[in-house]
């Protein structure tokens, strides 16, 4: 209950933002030197052809009142068509979201365990010699961006072990059920059992690339607040009560130092949302990352923009849901 | 043994990064061949160590037939404009308005909190994209969308450095002298957080370099006559079955290049902190 009404005031507070990134994407995306209209006709077209439909797109009146119109629109759910590929723009991004969202929650969980696991190790190490050895590579780690991952995993297990699939989402063979969109949801759905284990097959490599890129940070967080959390009295305390070490770092100081971890992965979320992007051009993922690319390629404005706002929304409500959670499981903040 | 380990580090990352600079300085002078010339006899060419190759071409040669060696060296030299360029100017929008918001706070303050609000709600790669849509392609349209992405990086960690140095004694003091509020900036906070500001800079460089080659990458980086990482690597992948490493080459160079920025970067963070280096003792 209280969850909800954190979350709640968060997702209002969310609201201008999101009308501020809406009207700056939709200013930025008018005053490119592409025009619309005239991309929006056949190529033979003539210059009279091209202003009725400037006049038709509302594209002669001043900018405040275009937004106006988009945004009277927007709230009927009319996001306009793509000017490529002549489709209705929300139902692109309808289709394309869940397979996006759930290569992200993949190598979230990725990024969370081995983050947590490495976290771990690390204090561990700590005040040994191992720990310098493992803090140079936590660096070198972290200078390998998702993309570079991506490639590597392509070329080890794809071309030198060919173990694992490295394109699309699922085996060409097979025959995709759609219930809800969400593939691993819809195969278990309709009791797919060939289509789960192929779509699960497909996802190792992507959500293993993005989601070790992401998780070295975590590793460095945790164990940094690892370290504050056992200068704290409680710890010494639970050491003189005769509890064991690991019954200490797991049941006492676990538990507080998640706490900063926890803001860092709502904050990594934005940029591991924004990585799933290159992840599913690379491994041909037929998610949203790919219409962006495609559409941005296009020059297909209707697109772009309502992609744009739609990572913006996925990163304002994950934070916003994370904030609350911090909220309510921070005891500090509770009191008040 | 700690602190030699720390120096040694900042060492290599300090060596990478010159070997970067260099390869992009010189590339004329050091390239083996002319990049872009293309000898379509002598296509995906394996590396001189591998069974088949050819000791005029070190690492082999790409599907056109061009020496991946020495656009691997011209490529060095986009990089690096890109690394420096966007890396000072994000620097100095977003340590200007962080200096600005941590100095003055209050409204100005409040403004620039909810910009650097707005931006963050993007994700990066999703706001540079769609920069390179407006801008077009360009190396110095690169430049430009980096600086316009990257300057919250600063914005954000610096200006709640400026929020702990506005309230030192010294600037207070300085105030009383009567100094007035360009002269306290100038003299007393913006010397306190130049470490920091070092530390910002060299890391960012390693991000400005990922972004530029992810967006070469996907075809909207430099204009396609230039020779980017990038651009060798959307090559490679098309031939990652027959010649593998046109692919691994560029791959190793961006490695290379990011590890010893963020190698000088953390190393550097680790020696110019005042507060670390006392809790390291």
């Amino acid at each position: 209950m209280r969850l909800l009404a954190s979350l709640t005031r968060r997702l209002l507070v969310a609201v201008p933002i999101l009308l501020v990134v809406s009207a700056l994407l939709f200013t930025a995306l008018r005053v490119l030197p592409v025009d619309p209209a005239a991309m929006s006709m056949p190529p033979n077209a003539t210059r009279a052809e091209i202003e009725q439909a400037r006049i038709q797109m509302g594209l002669n009146k001043p900018l405040p009142v275009q937004y106006a119109i988009w945004l009277g629109r927007a709230a009927h759910g009319d996001f306009g068509q793509s000017i490529h590929l002549r489709r209705d723009a929300l139902r692109l991004v309808a289709e394309t979201l869940p397979a996006t969202i759930e290569l992200t929650g993949a190598a979230m969980l990725v990024a969370g365990i081995l983050g947590v696991a490495g976290g771990l190790l690390l204090f561990a190490l700590r005040d040994r010699k191992a720990e310098l050895v493992a803090e140079t590579a936590t660096t070198v780690l972290m200078s390998v961006p998702e993309f570079i991952w991506a490639l590597l995993f392509i070329f080890i297990f794809g071309v030198l072990l060919p173990v694992l699939p490295f394109t699309g989402r699922l085996a060409p063979s097979l025959d995709r059920p759609v219930v809800t969109g969400f593939l691993l949801l819809d195969a278990v759905l309709v009791g797919r059992m060939d289509v789960l284990m192929s779509a699960l097959a497909h996802m190792v490599l992507p959500a293993l690339a993005l989601g070790l890129a992401f998780s070295t940070p975590v590793m460095r967080v945790l164990r940094a607040s690892l370290l504050d959390v056992y200068h704290e009295d409680y710890i010494r305390q639970a050491r003189l009560r005769g509890l064991s070490e690991t019954r200490i770092l797991l049941r006492h100081a676990l538990k507080n130092a998640f706490l900063p971890t926890l803001t860092l992965l709502g904050v990594q979320f934005g940029f591991l949302f924004g990585g799933s992007l290159l992840i599913e051009v690379i491994y041909s993922y037929p998610g949203m990352g790919n219409l962006m690319v495609d559409a941005v390629r296009n020059a297909d404005l209707p697109v772009i923009q309502l992609v744009g706002l739609t990572y913006c929304v996925v990163v304002l409500f994950i934070n916003s849901v994370v904030d609350g959670l911090y909220q309510v499981l921070n005891p500090r903040l509770r009191a008040r | 043994m700690r602190r030699w380990w720390h120096s040694a580090r900042v060492l290599v990352g300090l060596g990478l990064a010159i070997a970067v600079l260099i390869c992009g300085v010189l590339a004329p002078l050091i390239a083996p061949h002319d990049p872009n010339a293309q000898d379509l006899l002598a296509t995906l060419q394996p590396a001189a160590w591998q069974a088949g190759g050819d000791s005029t071409h070190l690492l082999g040669t790409d599907s056109l037939g061009r020496d991946v060696l020495a656009r691997l060296i011209y490529g060095a030299r986009v990089a690096i404009t890109v690394a420096l360029a966007a890396s000072f100017g994000a620097m100095v929008i977003g340590s200007a308005l962080a200096y600005l918001a941590g100095y003055f706070g209050g409204r100005v303050d409040w403004l620039i909190g909810r910009a650097v609000d707005v931006w963050m709600s993007f994700p990066p790669v999703v706001l540079s994209l769609i920069l390179m849509t407006g801008l077009g392609v360009g190396e110095r349209n690169v430049i430009f969308a980096i600086i316009l992405v990257d300057w919250t990086r600063f914005c954000r960690v610096l200006r709640s450095e400026v929020l702990v140095v506005r309230r030192r004694d010294y600037v207070a003091a300085a105030r009383l002298v009567g100094f007035s509020h360009w002269q306290t900036l100038t003299r007393e906070i913006v010397p306190a957080t130049i470490p920091l500001l070092v530390t910002l800079l060299t890391l960012e460089m390693g991000i400005a370099i990922v972004v530029e080659a992810i967006l070469s990458f996907v075809g909207l980086g430099v204009s396609p006559d230039q020779i980017a990482w990038g651009q060798m690597i959307a090559d490679g992948r098309e031939a990652i079955y027959q010649a593998p490493w046109t692919l691994l080459a560029p791959v190793l160079a961006i490695f290379l290049a990011v590890a010893g920025f963020n190698m000088l970067g953390d190393g550097l963070r680790r020696s110019l902190d005042v507060r670390m280096v006392e809790g390291r003792e």
